[in-house]
């Protein structure tokens, strides 16, 4: 008999050999190899220099009728003043809010009345105003463009609203985890580069319309600004409008020093930003790596996808697939005109962050020390050169590779030869290009999590650096909740009833009554909330003569689901549990801690409050048992301002104080005068407020 | 010379701004290839080599309209089936192959289809019907898989309707305008209940693999750089084989308008201010009235120079922003839904907002719409359609929505005359037909505390 081996090649001969009709039923049971490569194609394009200095470059194509503008100026994020960071950003937003002969509803309902759009955005580098609109209109977008970019007036009710609109964007931005942990990175990576910077509430509000006007007049200059239009238009055609258009602009940007070399790193550090009670950690890792130029990018490039670029790599499969730490975990290399940087990140529960940390460090390291396998490579490579005709689809696609590549000072050929250079890179290319970009032994960690958790855990990996959510050093000894008793004038603490209308917008949906009742040896605060149909609680916290829980039970309906705390504190250690609702479902939390001497309770701490002694600029430090998050967390309460208040209850002279180091910062109002009653509290970055009815 | 001629140019840049026209400018004819296998699966292939790209598109013609009473949220949990492992393609496999391809892919459901794309370098199109014949023809169906799917479906709703602030009102409450006794196909939401979903068994989902997932029920759409004779030669190898089924049972509805005004108030625990939305009963999609009603909703609040983004929040300054829309999730072949939603700015009670947008609407019955206001939205309505052509992807959506909804791809080279005849009085007639009390749901949107 004929062995299986020869057999089979007969039958595939046979099948090669015989005609497609016969065949064209058969259903192959393995995926068809790829068709071979069309050769590469990249629209040719046109360049020219108009009068006043600008850069003009077409690529036309008549396929459509549509044309795409895009002007880009060195004017990014990275030359906003010390101090005003956000400026480049709120600059752009306002150029189409307002010229010396359109206002900003003129504006919108012109580029709107011929189904265009016009929009102008910020890098680090570059500010670039972008229109798109059918060929027809093609001189109105060119119009336009250039009235914004020349002649902005920026209203001040324009820059009141833009603002408003910066400020809770930013908001969200600072209380969201990955958003920190990239703020940190860049900042601690890139030192006194301005790459390293972000805006802040007070630097945004810093901003005044004169900063405005004078970033346009030294920044929003034709001289090196580029103007890349694509689609329907003809070479004179483009010449001939965006000549009058412009006409009138000159001038240079004023000459900018150049940004300072990011500090250079010898060893692998951590930087653990505390968020108290986290139940998970974002984990960002990466160093700086070479200008957008260095003939290293393709290998790096292909080195990135075999580590963490798209969806099949290695980091992927090891710390999803094998693991089971994240939903994802992936790599990437920023490529701006000064110096990149290489970025490895993943966002795991709290209790895997030290193993997930080791892993990724692991990784990092293997592509430094061990060659890739011939079949990554392949798959990395054909993944990049197929991917990149997706990445040339339109107009406006081939008009935004011609730039960046123009921007980057790319050479003149590299988007002609960007697919064969890929395509070409050899395994020792990539393991050089590997040891430039992934520097496991010198690189930036960023932790953003619960750092009483993750402090020790992480000092095993690299020296660690702790620091508070605004950046603020704080010591190991600052995780741990100190204890300790508070100075707390008992006498003011006395039997009474508050009733508290919670307001959402200036609406009342809801309501809170609580009441102190002195007992035999100690206090009972009792709690009952209520707020439209979703939540409706009955809270009791037992305490003892010094204001120390003992007992702590509530019970209750959130959005129809029901939940249970029933937590017991004995000898300095609370135990139960609490059934509440996270952003996941309902989900219960078992309670089994360590409580020291002195430490408040999260419920019932309004109550507490009369009992301090206060002042102008005074400062509290508490320690408060968080049952939900079975923890105790330090907190502090500052005295920020006084104030006149006038709530249902009547009008009070008030002190104003902010309790931070909680999940949610609040601010309380509480009587200037004894007996220090709460007049209103709010929930900062929520539209709720509680008020004192009577 | 010069100076007259640069005065002939600012006259005629002038009159573009000022006067509004409508635009001449129109897309090129698109000319197409189509052809039927022998076991119904319907093709349609639009040849075009400007980029190196080609998109497949597979729509079946299932969507939750075909859903029976207590199996609701099936079609779109059928979506997520079609990722779990086919006889030649392993679980998790499908994207895998995709990407290492260079291209990418995804899937989606709504009223009344449920479609599956590749886009890929047209070297790779040959890998993109591989797949999709693969689990045309045998999707692994196993109690695992289903019972993971069902689960991420039910993430899927945590993280798409009910993290996100206004998306329940827009994807889950505007339902309530239809009468699940009469009209059971468009009375529940696409990504229906969990409780039908809990109910639902393994043998619910193989019979509704081989009724609905057949080449007889779908329609493929090529668009790219290939050649007709290679992509049918391909379809004919992999698909040709694929057994029909029996034709799906009819899909009944009943839908009475003019039921009286509803008005409910819901709270909703990620919105940060208060929202009123108003939605209205509008026809099937291959109803004369369809082109008049987008673009009053256009008119109304699309882009920030719409009527109602104009007065309501710029003019009044009552609301953060407005947005009018038709069908969230797209077209249908039953009765659709026109709705508005407007936030309220900070300290504006909701109540008072309500009252504007209603005077507003009144307005438009009454007073109906400027030539003006028409023609920026026939323009945009243009505009978007040109500019949809320049990606084989939205081109592939394009030809199979023309295919489904107005009976022939075709439609794609008329559809936009039908649109240019719209009169202001059309539109003061769709607005006094559709957007009236007696047809509307109101929804006062709340944001919760205690979250």
């Amino acid at each position: 008999m004929m062995p299986a081996r020869m057999l089979a090649a007969l039958v595939a001969a046979l099948c090669t050999a015989l005609p497609a009709s016969l065949t064209a039923q058969q259903f192959p049971s393995t995926p068809p190899a790829a068709a071979p490569l069309k050769p590469a194609h990249f629209p040719p394009f046109a360049e020219t220099t108009l009068p006043n200095g600008m850069r003009l470059v077409l690529v036309e194509s008549h396929a459509h009728p549509v044309v795409s503008l895009s002007l880009s100026l060195p004017a990014g994020n990275a030359y906003d003043p010390a101090g005003q960071e956000g400026l480049a950003a709120m600059e752009a937003g306002l150029l189409t809010k307002g010229t010396g002969t359109r206002s900003a509803d003129q504006i919108a309902a012109t580029i709107e009345g011929v189904g265009g759009s016009l929009a102008a955005t910020t890098t680090d580098d570059f500010m670039t105003i972008r229109a798109d609109v059918l060929s027809a209109s093609a001189p109105l977008a060119f119009t336009l463009m250039a009235d914004v970019v020349m002649h902005p007036t920026f209203p001040d009710q324009e820059i009141a609203l833009l603002r408003k609109q910066t400020l809770s964007a930013l908001q969200l931005e600072l209380s969201q985890p990955a958003s920190l942990a990239s703020r940190f990175f860049a900042k601690t990576l890139y030192g006194q580069n301005p790459y390293g910077r972000n805006p802040l509430p007070a630097s945004v509000r810093a901003i005044t319309r004169t900063d405005l006007v004078a970033f346009q007049r030294a920044r929003l200059r034709p001289t090196g600004a580029l103007l890349v239009i694509a689609g329907d238009i003809t070479l004179p055609a483009a010449k001939r409008l965006a000549t009058r258009s412009f006409a009138g602009w000159t001038g240079a940007p004023a000459a900018a020093p150049p940004f300072p070399a990011p500090p250079t790193r010898a060893a692998t550090q951590i930087v653990l930003v505390h968020r108290p009670g986290s139940v998970q950690s974002n984990i960002v890792v990466g160093n700086t790596t070479f200008r957008p130029t260095d003939p290293r990018w393709y290998a790096a490039t292909v080195a990135n996808r075999v580590l963490g670029g798209g969806f099949d790599n290695r980091l992927f499969r090891i710390l999803r697939e094998q693991k089971s730490w994240t939903y994802d975990a992936h790599s990437v290399l920023a490529r701006p005109k000064g110096i990149g940087y290489f970025q490895a990140g993943t966002e795991v529960r709290t209790s895997a962050t030290d193993s997930a940390l080791t892993e990724l460090m692991v990784q990092l390291r293997r592509m430094d020390s061990e060659p890739v396998s011939a079949a990554e490579l392949k798959a990395a490579k054909s993944s990049l050169v197929g991917s990149f005709p997706l990445t040339i689809e339109t107009a406006q696609q081939v008009a935004g590779a011609v730039a960046q590549a123009k921007l980057l000072g790319l050479p003149a050929d590299y988007l002609q030869t960007y697919r064969t250079r890929l395509a070409a890179v050899t395994p020792a290319q990539l393991e050089q290009a590997a040891d430039a970009i992934i520097r496991p032994n010198a690189s930036l960690i960023v932790v953003v999590g619960d750092g009483a958790k993750l402090y020790d855990k992480l000092s095993k990996i690299a020296p660690v650096i702790l620091v508070d959510a605004q950046g603020k050093p704080l010591t190991p000894a600052d995780l741990v909740a100190k204890g300790g008793m508070l100075d707390l004038d008992l006498a003011a603490i006395t039997a009474h009833r508050d009733s508290f209308a919670v307001m959402v917008q200036g609406r009342p949906l809801g309501y809170v009554l609580s009441s102190v009742a002195k007992t035999a040896d100690g206090y009972t605060y009792t709690e009952n909330t209520q707020i439209a149909t979703a939540l409706k609680q009955t809270t009791e916290v037992t305490l003892d003569d010094k204001m120390q829980p003992r007992h702590l039970k509530a019970s209750g309906m959130v959005q129809g689901q029901a939940t249970q705390t029933d937590v017991t504190v004995a000898a300095g250690h609370a135990t139960g549990s609490v059934t509440a609702p996270t952003p996941q479902g309902m989900k219960t939390t078992t309670v089994d801690l360590q409580v020291p001497p002195g430490t408040l309770e999260d419920n019932s701490i309004q109550m507490v409050l009369p009992a301090l002694h206060w002042t102008k600029g005074a400062h509290f430090s508490l320690s408060v048992l968080t049952a939900n998050k079975n923890t105790v967390i330090p907190m502090t309460l500052q005295v920020t301002g006084q104030d006149s208040l006038t709530v249902p209850a009547g009008t009070f002279p008030v002190y104003q104080a902010e309790l931070t180091g909680g999940p949610q910062p609040i601010t309380f109002f509480v009587e200037a005068a004894p007996p220090h009653r709460v007049v209103k509290y709010a929930i900062v970055g929520t539209p709720i407020e509680v008020v004192l009815v009577k | 010379m010069r100076r007259l001629t640069t005065l002939l140019a600012a006259l005629a840049a002038a009159v573009t701004l000022l006067s509004g026209r409508v635009q001449a400018q129109t897309p090129g004819h698109v000319a197409l290839t189509q052809f039927s296998l022998p076991n119904g699966l319907h093709v349609i292939l639009d040849e075009d080599h400007t980029a190196q790209v080609v998109a497949v598109d597979v729509w079946y013609h299932v969507g939750s309209r075909n859903e029976r009473r207590g199996r609701s949220g099936f079609a779109h949990l059928f979506e997520h089936m079609m990722f779990e492992g086919s006889a030649h393609v392993k679980k998790d496999q499908y994207m895998k192959f995709i990407q290492s391809a260079g291209g990418r892919d995804n899937a989606n459901t709504t009223e009344d289809h449920t479609g599956f794309y590749e886009v890929l370098p047209s070297n790779r199109l040959n890998l993109g019907l591989w797949l999709e014949a693969d689990r045309m023809r045998s999707l692994a169906i196993t109690d695992s898989t289903f019972h993971n799917q069902r689960e991420t479906v039910k993430e899927e709703r945590r993280l798409r309707v009910d993290n996100q602030p206004y998306a329940a009102a827009l994807f889950v409450d505007d339902y309530a305008l239809f009468d699940s006794a009469t009209c059971f196909p468009y009375s529940h939401s696409v990504i229906g209940s969990m409780d039908d979903l809990n109910a639902a068994t393994v043998e619910d989902v193989r019979a509704f693999h081989a009724q609905y997932y057949a080449p007889n029920n779908a329609t493929l759409v090529l668009v790219g750089d290939f050649t007709p004779a290679n992509a049918k030669r391909l379809v004919t190898q992999y698909f040709g084989d694929v057994p029909r089924a029996s034709d799906p049972p009819p899909v009944v509805c009943h839908q009475a308008f003019d039921t009286g005004a509803m008005h409910r108030a819901v709270s909703d625990p990620k919105a940060t201010l208060p929202a009123t939305v108003h939605a209205f009963r509008i026809p099937a999609y291959d109803n004369r009235d369809t082109p008049a009603l987008t673009l009053l909703a256009t008119i109304l609040g699309q882009g920030e120079s719409s009527r109602l983004n104009r007065t309501l929040a710029r003019q009044d300054k009552a609301a953060v922003a407005a947005q009018a829309l038709t069908n969230p999730f797209g077209p249908r072949r039953g009765p659709g839904v026109f709705i508005i939603l407007a936030i309220a700015n900070q300290g504006v009670k909701v109540d008072s907002l309500d009252q504007l947008l209603t005077a507003q609407l009144a307005s438009i019955a009454t007073g109906g719409v400027t030539e003006a206001e028409l023609t920026k939205a026939k323009n945009a309505h243009r505009a978007g359609a040109i500019f949809e052509r320049q990606e084989a992807l939205s081109m592939a959506e394009a030809l199979q929505s023309a295919a489904l909804f107005l009976g022939s791809p075709d439609a794609i080279n008329t559809d936009l005359a039908r649109y240019d005849a719209v009169t202001v009085a059309d539109i003061k007639r769709v607005a006094a037909t559709y957007l009236r009390p007696d047809n509307s749901l109101t929804l006062i949107i709340t944001p919760e505390a205690g979250k």
